[in-house]
């Protein structure tokens, strides 16, 4: 039965050949040049024609010749910081501060923020999460930016055209940089004073509180407060509680003292929303919710999840204690009432899918379990090719095993659908979606702002692990590209 | 050759050991840390910051049984072609198996938490495969040396 013994280490030979060359074979095939351009990432996903780039994201710009209506600088540094709970962190400021200061502008009003890199030594940019900018404020290092090194700076210009609660975030090194502090809040106000015409009573102007969630160093904070943050309010009034997500794992979000409306979701005004009891709302990772309240007698609480709470404390009162979260999520598919949202889903012209799965595999050397979509892996990731004006349509999909915070840039979609059942409240604007394990959405969005976007999950750390995939319109391309030496563009 | 298949499948064995002590190690910090005032979410999980030290356990878990393990059982399985011990190959190609469904196992328990039964009794078989395949080479054969190993083996 043996081998001879002449033979045998030729068969051991063989054999070790047999299990070793395929792992080296793709070890040596998932190496990722030192430097790359996105346009040559991946596979082209086309479902029309195609026109070779003639125009740069560098040309896709506010006409420069406007003079801005809000004007700010933003230095960013690497240093210790005190956030406002006392605690000392060693992270990343703008003007001294994380979270940054909020920008703050009404609809309509130009935008101009002047990023100063002061110390941050790997480069760092600023990304406007949520706010259609146009693609060269975009602020993704290697795709439509150099990152801005130390003692430089860079000027984004956008129009703050709708009004709601968005952020901004480093879009280089973001898994780090996000998470160490380079962020802030952007309030876009209404541009008429508020009411909406459907509302028979809007009633006296509510009182406005932001709530930033983010995680430093393992404790959660609002707005750089930890525990229970008491928020002075007055009873019967109504407070408006802009709750943004910054950290990478969806969080629930729910009231005690008196139920709470959803006003708006990832900066859209929600038609005719109901009170809510009894129910959490989901704020998946960069996305946001405001909600509404009417403060009762006895205050309120507004539970963001983890440990963390905003007390809407009347004078000299105190507000109920805290109750374990709802196990039920309001469901935003059929919440509010539907209306008109000017975007026809039987008129689409791309569809797309956006598959996301997990396999055994290396990516760029290191071997690991490895996202994947529509099957392939980094940096086989798809480009997905559309022309201006195209209504396109994207199945979100995701059998990985975990929840997949999906967010397009420079986009806001609409969601028609979540598992074929078809959405039958107000329509659901996002820019950012919790694609939980085993859902599938139907997104359909307005292809109005050309350039290369980035449509990648916002569990950072995920993007890191070639989450990424990217937009790209018929005619446009980059110059920019991805690693390289001196400060090296790391987009994720 | 023949001592080497020995130390790796012992080095597979120690390393499962590690495995269970780790996992455990985490389980029991996170259960203090919950009895401390910690509130567990996804946005805790996703978190990359340790919130108490023994993520530890959690992270040496997810490396080791990843990364560590794979590389050593591969090696094993090499070795094994070279050391010329009796049904030495069909152990180290076992293990090799046993220690791939446990690496899925781990993955797909994410999602289906009951696949957790087959990945903790999976990791008894690894254990017992192991030793059993360390044990084979024979424990006075190793420190003689291969040849002679191989001259007191010769037609088994």
């Amino acid at each position: 039965m043996a081998p001879r013994p002449r033979a045998r280490p030729l068969f051991a030979c063989l054999a070790t050949v047999i299990v070793l060359a395929p792992l080296a074979w793709f070890w040596y095939a998932s190496l990722v040049p030192d430097s790359y351009s996105v346009m040559d990432m991946g596979h082209a996903d086309r479902t029309g024609g195609h026109h070779h780039g003639t125009r740069s994201v560098d040309t896709l710009t506010v006409d420069p010749g406007l003079a801005a209506d809000v004007r700010v600088t933003l230095t960013a540094r690497a240093e210790r910081f005190a956030l406002a709970s006392g605690r000392w962190v060693r992270g990343y400021t703008l003007n001294g501060t994380s979270p940054g200061p909020v920008i703050r502008a009404t609809q309509g009003q130009l935008v101009e923020v002047a990023l100063v890199n002061e110390s941050v030594e790997e480069g760092t940019t600023l990304h406007w999460h949520g706010v259609d900018v146009p693609n060269a404020a975009d602020g993704v290092a290697g795709v439509t930016q150099d990152a801005v090194a130390p003692g430089r700076s860079h000027t984004y210009r956008f129009f703050a055209d709708r009004a709601g609660t968005y952020w901004y975030h480093a879009h280089q090194f973001s898994h780090e940089q996000v998470r160490r502090g380079l962020f802030g809040a952007v309030v876009i106000a209404p541009r008429a004073p508020a009411g909406p015409v459907t509302a028979p009573d809007p009633g006296p102007a509510a009182a406005d509180h932001l709530a930033l969630v983010h995680r430093y160093d393992g404790v959660r904070t609002v707005d750089g407060r930890s525990g229970d943050v008491p928020v002075p309010a007055d009873p019967g009034g109504t407070v408006r509680v802009r709750v943004v997500n910054t950290d990478n794992g969806p969080m629930n979000v729910w009231t005690v003292g008196g139920p709470y409306r959803v006003v708006a979701v990832d900066g859209t005004e929600v038609h005719e929303p109901s009170p809510v009891t009894g129910e959490a709302v989901l704020v998946t990772a960069g996305g946001r919710v405001d909600l509404e309240l009417v403060v009762p007698a006895g205050g309120a609480r507004v539970e963001l999840g983890g440990d963390t709470a905003l007390l809407l404390t009347p004078p000299g009162g105190t507000a109920p204690a805290g109750t374990a979260a709802p196990r039920r999520l309001l469901d935003l598919l059929s919440y509010g009432t539907p209306a008109p949202t000017g975007l026809d889903p039987a008129r689409v012209t791309r569809e797309f899918a956006y598959d996301i799965g997990r396999r055994p595999g290396f990516l760029d050397g290191r071997p690991g379990l490895w996202w994947t979509i529509n099957g392939r892996m980094f940096p086989d990731m798809p480009m997905f090719h559309v022309t201006e004006g195209d209504v396109v349509r994207f199945r979100i999909s995701n059998h990985s095993g975990e929840v997949h915070p999906m967010h397009l840039h420079g986009h806001h979609a609409l969601v028609v659908s979540r598992d074929g059942d078809p959405a039958t409240g107000s329509p659901w604007w996002i820019d950012s979606l919790n694609v939980a394990d085993g859902e599938s959405y139907d997104i359909v969005f307005l292809a109005d702002n050309p350039g290369v976007w980035a449509d990648h999950c916002h569990n950072l750390p995920h993007a890191t692990q070639g989450l990424v995939g990217h937009l790209l319109y018929d005619g446009v391309s980059t110059p920019y590209r991805i690693g390289g030496g001196g400060t090296a563009n790391r987009p994720e | 050759m023949r001592s080497f298949y020995r130390g790796a499948a012992y080095a597979i064995a120690a390393l499962v050991f590690v495995q269970a002590a780790a996992i455990a190690f985490g389980v029991f910090g996170l259960g203090r840390w919950v009895e401390d005032g910690g509130v567990l979410d996804k946005a805790a999980m996703e978190s990359d910051d340790t919130p108490f030290p023994e993520v530890a356990g959690f992270i040496v878990h997810g490396i080791n049984g990843q990364m560590v393990i794979p590389l050593v059982a591969i090696v094993l399985l090499v070795v094994s072609f070279f050391a010329r011990i009796p049904g030495g190959v069909r152990w180290a190609a076992t293990i090799v198996l046993l220690i791939a469904a446990q690496v899925l196992l781990g993955m797909f328990g994410h999602g289906a938490p009951f696949l957790g039964l087959l990945h903790g009794a999976n990791a008894l078989l690894i254990f017992s495969a192991a030793v059993f395949a360390a044990r084979r080479v024979g424990g006075h054969h190793t420190s003689t040396g291969e040849p002679a190993a191989v001259a007191t083996d010769p037609g088994r």
